[in-house]
């Protein structure tokens, strides 16, 4: 901007007394104006003039971020009752789609659960920041509740989870594999996630929230053809970001896995009628085992002692690797990049089209001190990037682990970890429903059950 | 469906058919308002109307003919026009995006209607492959992908170039100084046209300046600051000039001038705080600082017009003390004067604080050094070589010297000392063909090696509360007190040359000049001195008495009394008054010299005096 | 119950155990950390270097960010370097004499030669060529401030983000405003 007016200073129109007050001031770096406040004094009105405040428009009462935990707390505790004893879809739909309404478009996907795992690295690395109770709060909740009954939060809270889960038109089934190797990158995310927040250079996970910019009903282009690509998605992959992204999801499963109570498909005893079977649309029933089949070999023994002496040897290697891209994995800071960009192509200080350089510039930093401070940011990536690739290391080993440990099961049920207790199962399961017409020619079983 | 009459089943695919046609209906409508607002999105990107070209080109041409009524209606359409399309594809965006999300919703709606009537799932599906060969697919899989993220990880850490870890400072430049100097060219042009000119000789100036724009241009290469022995000799950078030595190589000096009338008063501006410290100067820019007990302040003067090109608040520094230590009314808190190394001004304050702006009033680094036991108040001034900053820190609670490195503030050494509080400037010698940093307090006078801190010698010769600094020449380092003694010392062998106790200063500090000394007394004598033997050779009184130290420039000695009176003497054996010109304003500082003009802080306000 | 499902379930109770004890860890952890301060985002108007970024890489469109008026500063001068185009022909309201691409800045007479500018919030997009045009020839009253009624407080601001003076900071919800004159330079944090 400073440039508009450089331009403009040989002016053609001469006879303008405005031409040599520019010269007098042109002169003065934009900087200096700021000190200088009464460069014209304030005038002595001879008139009745009062001079007005500047407005100050309050912003939303903090008070109201309260209101907030607490719908969420209600939303979980409702879905929690609907999902282990009212055993309602149909309920939790609808409670979800409030949540949409409120958490989504009303508060405009800030704060959420997801991303307030960042502001929590944040001030634990950060003194200058300091997390509040309501975003910490909103980051602990769901996961208490995914460690009681699942991931509940999930199922009616997550805006983002939501959405995707009502755009679900004809969900096609997933190969394990796929599922399984995709399912690695919310972890890998989640520990980038952490480095970046960490370190105070980018919340990521709100950056590329693909959903946030449809909630808000504006966004950058690319953001938001990324929301409408994952919602297009979404109508025949279900869920693809709660499954293959979304970082806290990662967390969830965690907690959800060793949940004290869970969603059930059935009421009472499974008679393995197979009709949830395909019910589930991410693909997160489990089915009885084949005695046969299903039994640990010997291979599979020594598969598992390799698999588990393996967990170090990934977790060493992964850190020195990721430890050993730092340059790579640092240059998303701004001050890494711009002192990047100058140390190599020093000739790019004196152009004056890029904005950050020529702000740099005037700045009066040098860049002996950039480059330090600069150095100091990739140190820490360097540093956490050991922590990150062992992490990484260690939850590919994990679930390789998991792929030899072979669990005897003799009905249908929800996978706790990749259950999001949206309940749909439920209503496919024909227990306790006598008039159901899977016992029109077996009645039989209606007594069984 | 497992029992459906035949009824209900034309319902079904009756109800399949409505689901359909509405899908579609929606999908068709969704994706026209989606290509709408892409187009307008392209649009907007493309012929952004706020910056519209259109329009910066007619004002371009307005300007050129301001008298074209044409032009002007012209301007006022196009501008009209640029805002409506802007606000109109606002509100376009906005509705596109509302409808957009309506037909989304139906689609969906409707898909999903679709969807459930035609493909309930009745029967379940049969499994396809056996449980084992799917596992054994999966860890392939999860150890490929496991492989990618590591192998990028690796490939990442051999292929990215890490500039920062070739980067050697000494190879950067000092950047955007030259812009600024270029710049600094221009003003002062238009400064001297606006002050002598009328209005219509600016326009001649003004295309003159325009003229040596692409002469500017060409100087706008990134050049090295240069900070050497002759760029400080031609500077006034410090308390009593280039490395506090009282020598200044100005010429073109006025030797007389009166503050009541104006004449050869160049410029005076008001100082609306009050310090007792010195102005310093670099180049164009002359630096001084003022506090109170509730601010502390730089100020930096355009030194041809008197202009303040910025002020600084020195505020928000670590460690700094939120209530003022007590001063008395004759020290202050800004007592110690500036230094500037070129491409940094330093200002320490008698709280500690000590800050570095860049000449553009950019704030680089500042520390406090803790605040400083004195009863008068910390007085000692800053100077500044080889990127070092030179720090006598005298106080009750223990004395140091120490460097701090002008890049960073860093402390580079730091050596205890084991003398009284003082209030004395240090000042650098070039002792051996090496400078020296020597500093005078009670009870020795001594010098350090300013590369290490080491101290290399010290000669116990004064008592008393030492305020003169002070000064080197002819080889011997002359140093003296009131109620004490002078003294010249051998800084190479330690010992001591002379003693004399007739005539001595107490706040003012002496000055060498080619084989004499001189001092000005609070008792309102100028004296001078046998610099090998301390022979008195010559006295004045003076009107008042003397708080401002004797400069030497031009051949001349020049002191100024605390009534402002300045009397200039013929340096040499003989008493020679030249003039004595009043300033009509009580004067407590040194005055400074640049190319033919004195700067002088009096109590009130800055002068330039020079010939006009 | 079978062993099986007993050993199953005691591993299950013992990882939900550990698991319980570190989310514990983890909120203990950051209450020492944390506090009922609530914080949003806003500018400094001493660093702000007028790039223009504010008026588009806001989330909103138009930006959050608007021009505000600091009228304790004012100098309420007729010849404005705020209102008006460096080159202009007249000072007065006209088109090819306004700076404000959108015209958000009125002008109104107060007693000769005094004149008092009002932003016009509606029209104004926050592009800052005002902001800099005050700054470089009037007092700097006018500058940038995030308009906290219309910000949706993004976790992570998108200006933040790209500010190159990083003069956009969180700071405590209870100040919502940096308004020139209120406050000292470097006050804030």
């Amino acid at each position: 901007m400073v440039r508009l007016y450089k331009k403009h200073i040989p002016l053609k129109n001469h006879n303008n007394i405005f031409l040599g007050l520019i010269f007098l001031l042109m002169t003065v770096p934009t900087q200096i104006a700021h000190s200088q406040q009464q460069r014209f004094p304030k005038p002595e009105f001879q008139t009745e003039y009062q001079i007005p405040e500047t407005e100050r428009p309050n912003p939303r009462a903090p008070f109201m971020e309260y209101l907030d935990l607490f719908l969420l707390l209600a939303v979980l505790s409702l879905t929690t009752w609907l999902v282990l004893k009212k055993r309602s879809r149909k309920w939790i739909l609808w409670v979800s789609v409030f949540s949409l309404l409120y958490f989504g478009f009303y508060r405009n996907g800030c704060i959420c659960s997801v991303g307030s795992l960042q502001n929590l690295t944040l001030s634990l690395f950060n003194e200058g920041y300091s997390v509040s109770f309501t975003v910490l709060a909103f980051f602990v909740v769901p996961l208490l509740f995914a460690l009681a009954v699942g991931r509940v939060f999930c199922a009616s809270a997550c805006p983002l989870g939501i959405i995707q889960d009502l755009v679900i038109v004809k969900p096609i089934k997933l190969s394990p594999w796929l599922q399984k190797s995709l399912g690695l990158f919310p972890f890998i995310y989640l520990g980038l996630a952490v480095l970046y927040a960490a370190t105070g250079t980018d919340f990521i996970i709100c950056r590329f929230d693909p959903f946030v910019g449809i909630f808000r009903m504006g966004a950058e282009f690319h953001m938001i053809v990324l929301g409408i690509s994952f919602l297009l998605i979404g109508m025949f992959v279900a869920r693809p970001y709660c499954r293959f992204v979304c970082p806290y999801g990662a967390l969830l499963k965690i907690c959800s896995l060793n949940s004290k109570y869970h969603l059930s498909i059935t009421p009472k005893d499974c008679i393995n009628c197979k009709l949830c079977k395909d019910s589930c649309p991410f693909d997160a029933i489990d089915f009885p085992t084949d005695e046969k089949e299903n039994r640990a070999s010997r291979k599979d023994f020594w598969k598992f002692v390799f698999y588990a002496a393996l967990i170090p040897v990934l977790m060493f290697v992964g850190g020195w690797a990721v430890s050993g891209s730092y340059k790579l994995l640092s240059s998303a800071h701004p001050d890494v990049y711009l002192a990047n960009l100058l140390v190599s192509q020093p000739e790019l200080m004196q152009n004056t089209e890029n904005l950050d350089i020529e702000t740099f510039m005037s700045s009066g930093k040098t860049l002996e001190i950039l480059v330090e401070e600069a150095k100091i940011i990739q140190e820490k990536f360097r540093f956490g990037g050991w922590f990150l690739g062992a992490f990484i290391g260690l939850v590919i080993a994990l679930h390789l682990l998991n792929q030899v440990i072979f669990r005897k099961r003799s009905i249908y049920e929800a996978n706790r970890g990749d259950c999001f207790s949206c309940g749909r199962c439920m209503d496919y399961c024909p227990v306790g429903k006598p008039e159901h017409p899977f016992f029109k020619d077996k009645p039989e079983m209606v007594v069984k059950s | 469906m497992l029992n459906l009459d035949f009824e209900q089943q034309m319902n079904e695919t009756e109800k399949i058919k409505r689901a359909r046609q509405i899908a579609i209906i929606a999908g068709v409508f969704t994706a026209f308002v989606g290509v709408l607002l892409l187009l307008n999105y392209l649009q907007i990107k493309k012929s952004d109307p706020l910056n519209s070209l259109v329009l910066e080109k007619l004002v371009e041409r307005l300007s050129s003919e301001p008298n074209n009524q044409h032009f002007v209606e012209e301007i006022r359409q196009v501008d009209l026009l640029m805002r409506k399309a802007y606000f109109t594809s606002l509100w376009q965006v906005r509705t596109g995006a509302y409808l957009m999300l309506f037909g989304a919703i139906v689609l969906v709606l409707s898909l999903r209607v679709y969807y459930s009537l035609r493909f309930a799932i009745d029967q379940p599906s049969a499994d396809q492959i056996k449980e084992k060969k799917k596992r054994q697919l999966t860890q392939r899989w999860i150890g490929f992908s496991g492989a990618l993220v590591i192998i990028l990880a690796i490939m990442s850490a051999f292929f990215t170039m890490n500039h920062l870890k070739n980067y050697e400072p000494k190879k950067m430049l000092v950047h955007s100084k030259s812009d600024d100097e270029s710049i600094e060219k221009v003003e002062i042009v238009s400064i001297r046209t606006t002050e002598k000119e009328t209005d219509t000789v600016i326009i001649t100036e003004s295309t003159d300046v325009e003229v040596k724009q692409p002469e500017v241009a060409i100087t706008q290469q990134p050049k090295v600051v240069v900070f050497n022995e002759e760029t400080v000799k031609k500077n006034h950078n410090a308390f009593r000039g280039s490395w506090g030595n009282a020598v200044s190589s100005s010429t073109n000096l006025p030797t007389s001038w009166d503050g009541a009338t104006g004449k050869n008063i160049l410029w005076k501006t008001e100082l609306p705080i009050h310090g007792y410290n010195s102005p310093v100067i670099w180049n164009e820019k002359l630096f001084l600082s003022s506090a109170n007990t509730s601010k502390r302040v730089v100020y930096c003067y355009d030194r041809n017009s008197g202009k303040l090109l910025w002020e600084r608040e020195v505020n928000n520094i670590q460690g700094s003390p939120a209530t003022q230590p007590k001063t008395t009314e004759d020290t202050g808190l800004a007592a110690p004067t500036l230094t500037v190394d070129g491409e940094k001004a330093f200002a320490i304050f008698g709280n500690g604080d000590i800050i570095a702006f860049d000449l553009n009033g950019n704030r680089v680094w500042a520390i406090n050094l803790g605040v400083p036991d004195n009863h008068y108040g910390h007085s000692s001034s800053l100077l500044t070589w080889e990127k070092k900053l030179f720090i006598q820190y005298d106080t009750h609670k223990g004395s140091k010297v120490m460097a701090l490195s002008t890049e960073t503030g860093k402390t580079i050494w730091e050596t205890v000392r084991t003398n009284e509080v003082s209030w004395a400037s240090p000042i650098l010698a070039k002792i051996d063909g090496k400078f020296q940093l020597i500093m005078l307090a009670n009870p020795n006078l001594s010098g350090y090696d300013i590369t290490t801190g080491k101290q290399l010698w010290s000669v116990d010769c004064m008592s008393g509360e030492v305020g003169p600094s002070p000064v080197y020449g002819g080889g011997l380092v002359y140093a003296t007190n009131e109620y004490a003694r002078m003294v010249a010392v051998n800084p190479k062998t330690g010992e001591k040359v002379w003693e004399d106790n007739y005539y001595l200063p107490e706040v003012s500090s002496p000055a060498y000049h080619n084989g004499y000394i001189y001092i000005a007394t609070t008792f309102a004598v100028v004296a001078c001195f046998e610099a090998t033997t301390g022979k008195l050779l010559w006295e004045f009184e003076a009107k008042n008495s003397f708080y401002s130290s004797p400069m030497i420039a031009e051949g001349k000695v020049w002191v100024f009394d605390t009534g402002g009176k300045a009397y200039i003497f013929e340096s040499g054996g003989e008493s020679k008054l030249i003039s004595s010109p009043e300033l009509g304003e009580k004067v407590f500082s040194t005055p400074v010299f640049a190319d033919g003009r004195v700067y002088i802080r009096g109590i009130k306000h800055l002068f330039c005096i020079g010939v006009n | 119950m079978s062993k099986l499902q007993s050993r199953r379930q005691f591993i299950s109770g013992c990882a939900r155990y550990s698991l319980g004890l570190t989310i514990a860890g983890v909120i203990g952890f950051s209450l020492t950390n944390a506090s009922s301060q609530q914080w949003l985002w806003q500018i400094d108007p001493f660093k702000c270097t007028n790039c223009g970024r504010c008026a588009t890489h806001c989330v909103l469109n138009p930006s959050a960010v608007k021009c505000v008026h600091a009228y304790a500063l004012c100098g309420y001068c007729d010849l404005c370097g705020g209102y008006l185009k460096p080159g202009h022909i007249a000072r007065n309201t006209a088109a090819e004499n306004q700076l404000c691409p959108t015209a958000a800045i009125e002008r109104k007479l107060i007693e000769e030669p005094y004149y008092e500018y009002h932003i016009n919030e509606e029209l104004c997009i926050g592009c800052a060529k005002c902001v800099e045009g005050c700054s470089s020839f009037g007092n700097g009253s006018l500058h940038l401030q995030i308009r906290q009624n219309i910000c949706v407080n993004c976790n992570e601001c998108a200006i933040a983000r790209v500010c190159p003076s990083d003069a956009i900071k969180r700071i405590p919800a209870d100040e919502p405003y940096l308004i020139k004159g209120g406050f000292e330079h470097g006050q804030t944090l």
